[in-house]
């Protein structure tokens, strides 16, 4: 079988030649060290009085954000290749210099969706960009912002287009590109007010709530034929619907608000004849029922870290979703031993494996997991995942 | 149906119905009686404790907890006034703040957001927060504890580097240290040397709270 056979037999829960393996993100310190390069983080420079009037200019350019977005993402799959992976997720955003007041240190970006991104760099000098700020913490901030960013709205979805496309031609005959639509109808919704004004808006003011989620989930669609019209066959969809010890709101009430939505987005999916993967942080088994009732394909991360444990969310929803995870990346793929990961991707293989619907993969990425651990992950893979899977 | 407002407050800030509790207090208000006033925040501090249990049982979530917190403050605003102490009394100062080399803000907010409710004073230096900025702010504050927050495994050795010069600088002895943070688990904070680590803003407060009785 080649990478695509493995990929959509596992998709389709069916027992491939063997367990394919998967990249996550990749993070571009990952990259580098596989690739042997070394890259240039740009934040350094925006201190620098000329250079940095430069870099703040290119910050804002659309066509800095398409050049970059693929450079790294072609990096990440030409590095899963060489690491034996099968397929490598990517993902696309646009973002601009942020020129309002922020309350975080850094240089800011926002995105489309009114969030502020803050620009920082690690011990080791590895760029982060983590969001830090809502810019719509009302009804009429908010309202005010989807009209003014209108045009924008169409050009991500015209360039994610663009970027998915030239990732599958430079790479699809090699590694399967995971097309990414993100981040999701949920996040879009909460992370542009800021969780706790979104949390009082939510029993204070329904139907503006109402109004942003629809909003949101009319893009989010328009956004998915995006990705998946430069023909790429499974598509990941990023919500964060937990935190460390559960749910981040009662399933429920994300049922209430958000079900149709995603019930909707499974069904555009599935009418273009792809598979729909669905990424959450954090402890969720209380979703995973109604991921299934969503008519979700599969599930990718199960994060060690949030007790997500893999035999145990198979047990729950037996072969109703695709399983896609769970390496730890806290200790196992940053500084683990070899015996260690051999054991962590035996016990993954034989706790979710059996009749297919099971891809190995990190839990997540971050400058820190080693490429020489991913590579021990694919051979322990390559040794222990070969159908039918064995022994207890 | 009870007209006794301290259980008709608790219920209501269990219904999550911040219009009818805040009737109750505008009540309470009108009365300008002092002790009916504290009788009043005794009532929602208790909600607040039934709020704890029913996040760390399961029963609840990080929405209801943030919001049952809001409603809290707005009542306490309008509370604190007519206490004798001319304010409501705080359960002590809390530094708090997301380790150097990381940006993330959510978890630190919400347990300032609860601690808060919950009657301690939070200075919360931000995020991505130098060394010595937290060992700056534990002299000036002097506070009970001092709180970290950690999302990211490749900023997890920040506490540590803070421990570190805690201790070096003297101020350590006098000073709690409570971590968490989706990096951060029970053997890390033993590790470094932490007193201790909360899964979630209810725990962490919950045992501020037991050092602030100490």
């Amino acid at each position: 079988m080649n990478f695509k056979e493995r990929m959509l037999t596992a998709m389709n829960h069916e027992e491939p030649d063997r367990v394919p393996v998967m990249g996550l993100i990749m993070d571009p310190a990952t990259v580098d060290q596989v690739l042997g390069k070394n890259s240039t983080n740009v934040v350094k420079f925006l201190d620098k009085p000329v250079v940095g009037r430069a870099v703040q200019k290119l910050l804002d350019s659309n066509w800095f954000w398409d050049r970059m977005y693929f450079k790294n993402f072609s990096g990440a799959l030409e590095s899963a290749t060489r690491l034996g992976f099968d397929a490598n997720w990517a993902i696309y955003a646009f973002m601009q210099i942020y020129k309002g007041e922020t309350n975080q240190k850094g240089a800011a970006l926002n995105d489309v969706f009114g969030r502020v991104w803050t620009m920082g760099t690690d011990d080791r000098g590895n760029l982060s960009v983590d969001y830090s700020q809502a810019l719509c913490p009302t009804e009429a901030a908010w309202e005010a912002w989807v009209e003014e960013k209108s045009a924008l709205f169409d050009r991500v979805i015209r360039n994610a287009t663009s970027f998915h496309q030239m990732l599958v031609d430079a790479h699809g005959d090699k590694i399967m590109p995971i097309g990414y639509a993100a981040p999701g109808i949920f996040e879009n919704s909460w992370q542009a007010i800021g969780f706790v004004d979104f949390t009082k808006l939510v029993y204070e003011n329904p139907q503006f709530i109402k109004r942003v989620v629809e909003f949101q989930t009319d893009f989010y669609l328009r956004y998915l034929e995006g990705v998946m019209q430069p023909g790429v066959e499974i598509v990941l969809g990023g919500d964060d619907l937990g935190q460390k010890t559960g749910p981040l709101m009662r399933p429920d009430l994300i049922e209430k608000l958000y079900g149709e939505s995603y019930r909707r987005v499974a069904d555009l999916v599935h009418s273009y004849g792809r598979k729909f993967v669905f990424h959450s942080c954090g402890k969720i088994y209380q979703f995973l029922d109604k991921f299934v009732d969503w008519g979700f394909d599969g599930i990718i991360t199960m994060e060690p870290t949030a007790d997500m444990d893999l035999g145990r969310v198979r047990e729950q929803v037996g072969h109703k979703l695709v399983l896609i995870g769970n390496l730890d990346v806290s200790h196992l793929l940053v500084k683990g031993t070899r015996d260690e990961i051999d054991a962590a991707v035996k016990k993954a293989i034989q706790d979710a494996a059996r009749g297919g619907g099971y891809i190995l993969s990190a839990a997540h990425s971050h400058p820190y997991v080693d490429a020489t651990r991913l590579q021990w992950m694919v051979e322990s893979a390559h040794e222990h995942g070969r159908y039918p899977i064995r022994g207890s | 149906m009870s007209d006794d407002p301290r259980k008709k407050m608790k219920r209501c800030l269990l219904d999550l119905n911040r219009d009818a509790l805040l009737d109750v207090v505008q009540a309470v208000v009108a009365e300008a009686n002092p002790e009916a006033a504290q009788d009043a925040v005794d009532a929602i501090a208790e909600g607040l404790q039934i709020v704890g249990q029913r996040f760390q049982e399961g029963e609840w979530f990080l929405g209801e907890l943030v919001y049952s917190g809001e409603i809290a403050k707005d009542a306490m605003e309008r509370l604190s006034p007519l206490l004798k102490s001319g304010g409501a009394e705080s359960e002590g100062k809390v530094v708090i703040g997301t380790v150097a080399g990381d940006l993330h803000d959510l978890g630190k907010s919400i347990f300032a957001n609860y601690a808060t409710s919950a009657g301690f004073e939070i200075v919360d230096l931000g995020v991505s927060v130098a060394v010595e900025d937290f060992v700056k702010a534990a002299r000036e504050h002097q506070p009970i504890a001092l709180g970290m927050s950690c999302l990211l495994t490749v900023s997890a050795g920040s506490v540590g580097k803070v421990l570190e010069e805690l201790s070096r600088q003297g101020l350590r002895e006098a000073l709690k240290v409570i971590i968490g943070g989706a990096a951060l688990t029970e053997e890390f904070a033993q590790e470094v040397g932490a007193d201790a680590f909360a899964p979630d803003a209810v725990t962490g407060t919950d045992t501020i709270r037991a050092w602030s009785g100490e």
